[in-house]
């Protein structure tokens, strides 16, 4: 009785080696081990990040051989490259003057600078090859038809937003390579009807130069990527909406 | 007899274990809730599976890929010193390829158009049918016109990319075709 608010050591150093690492685990992961199929429910929907699948699909659905997971790549290349993107913001200026030169630090200076440098644009070559891919496949196994047709509508503009993201990086190492193909890309929009103004618009001037390098910098890492964020966020959300991914009729 | 007096506790019972419950009831044909149990599978493991091995392989190829192959970068860019010819990059070719043939229809027009028929794709075909197959032996027209819409485009792809060389001429990739793509 006398004990009770006494100081115990064993069992202050027991509570805080055997009690705390539990109660840690079970107040973050708050289901038991995916061994019955109420876990195995909890698992899904208690996970932020998994709550977007459901908790059982079709069988049809793990078939790697359906969709060649192409839609799913498309979204991981777009993470991997919002990554790098991200990292390679900390040593790149969009400066006509500085520009160029911080690419050849990359290369030459900066710790895995190359690395990093390679996973973004092999990246980028790889989402729009891909989604081209999930777009090919989406069509011949008829999962535009509905009601999948609106998602299959939003896919398109996703498709259009990654061509434009894969185009406005391309000016940023300002050499050039980036130069010509941005000149050639602008002087196509001069031949849209009003198209010297569209071109002005888009290059922030009569030529490729500083107001350009700007426009297509904070296109690049800020308006697209938003504008892709949300629809794809959308289009994941359709996907469930519209009944989970596609298969033969049951 | 007295109507049965209806508890709170009678709908929503206490230590059910049960934290909220959410019900939604909508017309149609359900799709998944009525079928046989024996169709479904639990995404774990089932799916979650899948999905980390191609998480892996994808991430595993993409970093064998970047050391081994450098990004390329030419010298700084001169606005008085056009490579020739100058390309557009390669997804972009087969457009600077219709565009050497006409600026408006090859630059503007058929670019619109693609993306507007692209969009109208569920709208414009009527059949049913072939959903949730590969190829389905039901819908030979649509199939046949994707395809060599698919085609044109990889075609115009390579031409720009391995048959332009300098004032925009056909050259064999064996030939110096100058500039860079
Ligand atoms: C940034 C681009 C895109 C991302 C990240 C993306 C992601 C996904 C994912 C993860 C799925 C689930 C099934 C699968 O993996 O195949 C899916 C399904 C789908 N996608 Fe995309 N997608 C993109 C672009 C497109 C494009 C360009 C189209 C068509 C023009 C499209 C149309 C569809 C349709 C209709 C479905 C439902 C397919 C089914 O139920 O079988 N998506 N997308």
């Amino acid at each position: 009785m006398e004990n009770k608010n006494k100081f115990d050591l064993r069992e202050t150093l027991s509570y805080f080696a055997f009690e705390v690492p539990v109660k840690l685990y079970r107040s973050i992961i708050r289901h038991g081990y995916p061994d019955s199929e109420k876990n195995k429910s909890l698992l899904i929907f208690t996970n932020f990040f998994l709550h977007i699948l459901p908790v059982k699909v079709r069988k049809h659905t793990v078939k790697v051989r359906y969709s060649y997971c192409m839609g799913g790549i498309t979204l991981l290349l777009f993470i991997i490259l919002t990554i790098t993107g991200g990292l390679l913001m900390f040593y790149y200026v969009p400066s006509t003057e500085k520009a160029y030169q911080n690419m050849k630090d990359l290369e030459f200076a900066v710790s895995f600078g190359v690395f990093l440098r390679n996973m973004h644009r092999w990246g980028a070559h790889g989402m729009v090859a891909t989604v081209f891919l999930h777009m090919c496949r989406v069509f011949y196994t008829g999962a535009y038809k509905p009601p999948r047709e609106f998602n299959w509508v939003i896919g398109v503009i996703l498709l259009v937003s990654t061509l434009f993201l894969s185009f406005t990086g391309y000016l940023l190492p300002w050499d050039q390579l980036a130069f010509w193909a941005i000149t050639v890309g602008a002087t196509i929009a001069s031949y849209a009807p009003m198209g010297d103004l569209q071109r002005f618009v888009l290059l922030g001037g009569n030529t490729v130069d500083q107001g350009a390098l700007i426009r297509f910098y904070v296109a690049h890492v800020f308006l697209l990527p938003l504008v892709t964020t949300l629809l794809i966020g959308v289009h994941l959300w359709r996907v469930r909406k519209d009944g989970g991914m596609s298969g033969p009729p049951l | 007899m007295p109507a049965k007096k209806i508890d709170k506790q009678d709908i929503f019972p206490k230590g059910s274990g049960k934290t909220y419950g959410l019900l939604e009831l909508v017309d149609g044909e359900s799709r998944i809730a009525s079928k046989e149990p024996e169709d479904t599978v639990f995404c774990f493991p089932h799916l979650l599976t899948p999905i980390m091995m191609c998480t892996l392989v994808t991430t595993i190829v993409l970093v064998l890929v970047s050391l081994f192959f450098n990004a390329p970068l030419e010298e700084i860019a001169n606005p008085v010193r056009p490579p020739n010819p100058a390309k557009a990059p390669w997804y972009f070719l087969g457009l600077q390829e219709m565009v050497s043939y006409d600026a408006f229809v090859g630059g503007v027009l058929f670019p619109v158009l693609f993306v507007l028929g692209l969009m109208a794709i569920p709208y414009l075909d009527r059949n049913p049918l072939g959903v949730g197959v590969w190829f389905s032996k039901t819908r030979p027209i649509a199939i046949k016109l994707f395809t060599i819409f698919v085609i044109i485009n990889l075609v115009l792809i390579i031409i720009g990319t391995f048959l332009r060389g300098p004032n925009w001429a056909i050259y064999w990739p064996w030939e110096d075709q100058g500039g860079g793509h």
